[in-house]
């Protein structure tokens, strides 16, 4: 999932440390000048930093914030949950764990008085609204945002080869796999490439028949069309046309920007093609735009586009709710009240970060007249928002993190040639197998 | 008397308190969730000998033991073997190197840098068509394909192996050289007056008389190499990639407990690989006293 706060938690982790030591003495030399509130905050990202300070400001209050990697953060705050020592006060939860969360004690019911956040119901995205529920109907968590994906191309490059880079028709070439690999085939031959890697098409094999991996009776599923993700991978894989940067990888940031090395003299390589080599596209949801690309490209910056993929999709997502043992109900109910409908502040951030909001009065209100410069004045958020409305969340489980990781890792080694695909698929169902026993696999 | 001896049992109480809260209890718990079906919330369900019936017939587990005992082995042979080369060097009288005390500080720095950090170094640097180290050999002549590092169990494994080797050779050079400033440098000057060559001097003095040391090291390298964790954890997906290669043990109940919410079954996991430590120590120890029994 955002791995990309992974590759950054050295620096962010560095800030926690420092941001959390300056806490501690601010709280020792202000009790003296009355008592400040302090409120902690648990997240996986560093996004809340900002609101964070606006909060401060607005309560007079100090707020904690630690940042753990995606990947450990659920493994960190489970047992804090668990036993109540040194709880946060509030803490997120991302699509990929959300639904195991809301079903545990650790969020306060936000269904009861004080709070009555059902009164909001209809002011939000029905599935973002909906995924904060668990089964028995009790809302646990509200989001700010919503997260539909997209391709976000080059203009320069699609103006060269293709020939336009308006994304209606960038978006025409791109609604089947088999436009856009033709598109892919224009490209290479043109001297690009169609993605950095060949982790991009995973999404558009799952969108062709959205299921969940796991069904309601505990089966799983794995269906015709996420197999062609097989296929999908090695034919951008024999057909050369990604750039081998690996998602998350350094020179996969660095393609964002420019040029990257990729010819260095390899024999397998055409001799004709250059050292260098630029990459056309990304595929990325919503929060890829503020907390990817602009952070990582520069020089690049006002020729980038966005545009359908061949199917619809979605990625990840942010959720927050107070800690059931919170002994700050009341102050960090006012933090997610004002992270997720205070009309205000969303409309500041959202025309700030182009953060794709799923609350209903603010994105009204700035929909039509939105613009992204970095996308050269594309009106970015009517596109997600429209993509937005195509969002299944009946096919999210808590199983995905996981299942996701070994079946991507299956596929690699079938684009490696390490296993037939057969031979991948059968390993999968073992993995899958030895992770979840109780978990039916198909008899193989 | 008898109050004094109370006085004796307060002070050592601390470190006893920390060692059982610590220690001792979580062991237990570890033992009793063994039997469980604990997934790390709400009740444990006792399930008796379950987990251990499936732990003999996981091949996932095996796999694991032999993932662990092949990157051991490759970590261990090169790490010992340049830190015996470099204490050879730095004890040779005849030689008498300068700059002990500065290289012996620059050998063990690799040990002070974070595994995460190491990691993501390794990970750049054995990238495969953006890797420094293809480019590097790409353009000596050596490879005229980019390898794969850490895609290909081989490589992937010996990667591992060697990190590991250059983390912690310099550990095991400051041991050995403690184990050879350690031997009479009489031995040394009796060799030299009788003509000994260095090969003999090498061969006759010196790794005899450094036998315990290096079997020091052995039990040492042993017990941690067979928890090797962090490294494979961090430098591919974290599940044991590729195809299964790097998944050690450790990281096998790493996963199975914090990944997949297996704790009863994670706990197993762990008794199994505890059962092997005992077992390898068991077989040193013996093969170390059948030893002293002969030199005796």
């Amino acid at each position: 999932m955002k791995k990309v706060l992974s590759l950054s938690m050295v620096s962010m982790l560095a800030l926690g440390v420092t941001t959390a030591c300056g806490d501690d003495e601010s709280a020792a030399g202000s009790e003296n000048s009355g008592d400040r509130e302090k409120l902690t905050i648990w997240s996986f990202t560093d996004e809340l930093e900002e609101p964070i300070e606006i909060f401060e400001e607005r309560h007079d209050v100090d707020i904690d914030l630690t940042i753990i990697p995606i990947e450990d953060y659920p493994t960190r705050l489970r047992p804090v949950l668990e036993n109540g020592t040194g709880a946060p006060d509030i803490f997120t939860g991302e699509l990929a764990f959300i639904k195991d969360w809301v079903e545990q004690d650790y969020w306060e019911d936000l269904s009861q008085e004080p709070y009555n956040a059902e009164e909001l119901a209809d002011d939000y995205i029905e599935y973002v609204f909906e995924m904060g529920r668990n089964s028995e109907g009790t809302l646990k968590a509200l989001s700010w945002q919503t997260t539909p994906g997209g391709i976000f191309y080059r203009r320069s490059i699609a103006e060269e080869v293709l020939g336009t880079d308006d994304p209606e028709a960038i978006g025409e070439r791109f609604s089947t796999m088999e436009g856009m690999f033709e598109v892919g085939e224009e490209l290479k031959s043109a001297g690009y490439r169609l993605f950095p890697d060949e982790g991009a098409v995973r999404w558009f094999s799952q969108g062709q028949n959205p299921q969940p991996w796991v069904n309601e009776n505990d089966e799983l599923v794995l269906t015709e069309e996420r197999k062609n993700h097989f296929d999908y991978a090695k034919e951008l894989r024999d057909k050369d046309m990604t750039a081998f940067a690996p998602e998350w990888s350094p020179a996969w940031f660095a393609a964002m920007d420019g040029k990257i090395n990729y010819n260095a003299g390899w024999d397998e390589v055409d001799e004709d093609a250059s050292n260098e080599v630029e990459v056309f596209s990304y595929a990325l949801p919503t929060w890829g735009l503020h907390s990817v690309l602009k952070i990582n490209a520069e020089e690049t910056a006002g020729d980038w586009a966005v545009t359908n993929a061949p199917t619809p999709y979605f990625w990840g997502g942010t959720w927050l709710g107070i800690y059931s043992g919170s002994d700050q109900k009341d102050l960090a109910w006012e933090f997610v009240k004002m992270m997720t409908h205070d009309e205000e502040f969303l409309t500041d951030w959202a025309l700030d970060t182009g953060d794709v909001l799923a609350y209903l009065p603010v994105t009204e209100e700035i929909k039509d007249e939105f613009q992204d410069e970095f996308l050269a004045g594309q009106n970015n958020y009517k596109f997600f928002l429209e993509e937005a409305e195509s969002i299944d969340p009946d096919t999210v489980t808590r199983y995905d993190q996981q299942i996701d990781a070994m079946f991507g890792s299956m596929v690699e080694d079938y684009v490696e040639g390490a296993k037939t695909k057969e031979e991948a698929i059968d390993e999968f169902y073992n993995l899958v197998r030895n992770a979840y026993p109780h978990i039916q696999v198909p008899n193989q | 008397m008898k109050r004094l001896d109370k006085f004796g049992y307060i002070f050592i109480a601390p470190f006893f308190l920390v060692f059982i809260t610590f220690t001792i209890y979580p062991i237990l718990l570890t033992f009793y969730y063994s039997f469980t079906s604990y997934s790390g919330r709400g009740e444990a369900e006792f399930i008796g000998l379950a987990n251990y019936a499936r732990l003999l017939t996981d091949s996932y587990f095996y796999q694991a033991f032999y993932n662990t005992m092949y990157i051991w082995g490759i970590n261990f042979f090169f790490q010992l073997g340049i830190a015996l080369l470099l204490a050879i060097l730095f004890s040779d009288i005849r030689l008498k190197m300068k700059g002990l005390g500065f290289f012996r500080a620059v050998f063990y720095l690799p040990n002070l840098i974070t595994m995460a950090s190491v990691a993501l170094l390794f990970g750049i640097l054995l990238g495969w068509h953006h890797g420094t180290i293809n480019h590097l050999l790409l353009d000596l002549g050596i490879i005229s394909q980019p390898i794969n590092w850490l895609n290909d169990p081989t490589t992937a494994r010996w990667s591992v192996g060697l990190i590991g080797a250059w983390m912690w050779f310099g550990h095991t050079f400051i041991i050995l050289m403690a184990g050879i400033s350690g031997i009479s440098k009489d031995y040394f000057e009796a060799a030299l007056i009788d003509g000994a060559n260095r090969w003999q001097t090498l061969t006759r003095v010196t790794l005899p008389l450094l036998k315990p040391i290096m079997l020091y090291v052995l039990i040492t390298s042993l017990i941690g190499g067979l928890q090797i964790f962090d490294l494979p954890m961090l430098i591919t997906d974290g599940m044991g990639a590729p195809q299964g290669s790097l998944n050690t043990m450790v990281l096998y109940l790493y996963n199975q407990a914090f990944r997949f919410d297996n704790y009863g079954y994670a706990a197993a996991v762990a008794y199994g690989l505890f059962m092997i430590t005992v077992l390898f120590s068991f077989i040193t120890f013996k093969s170390m006293y059948r030893k002293n029994v002969k030199e005796g």
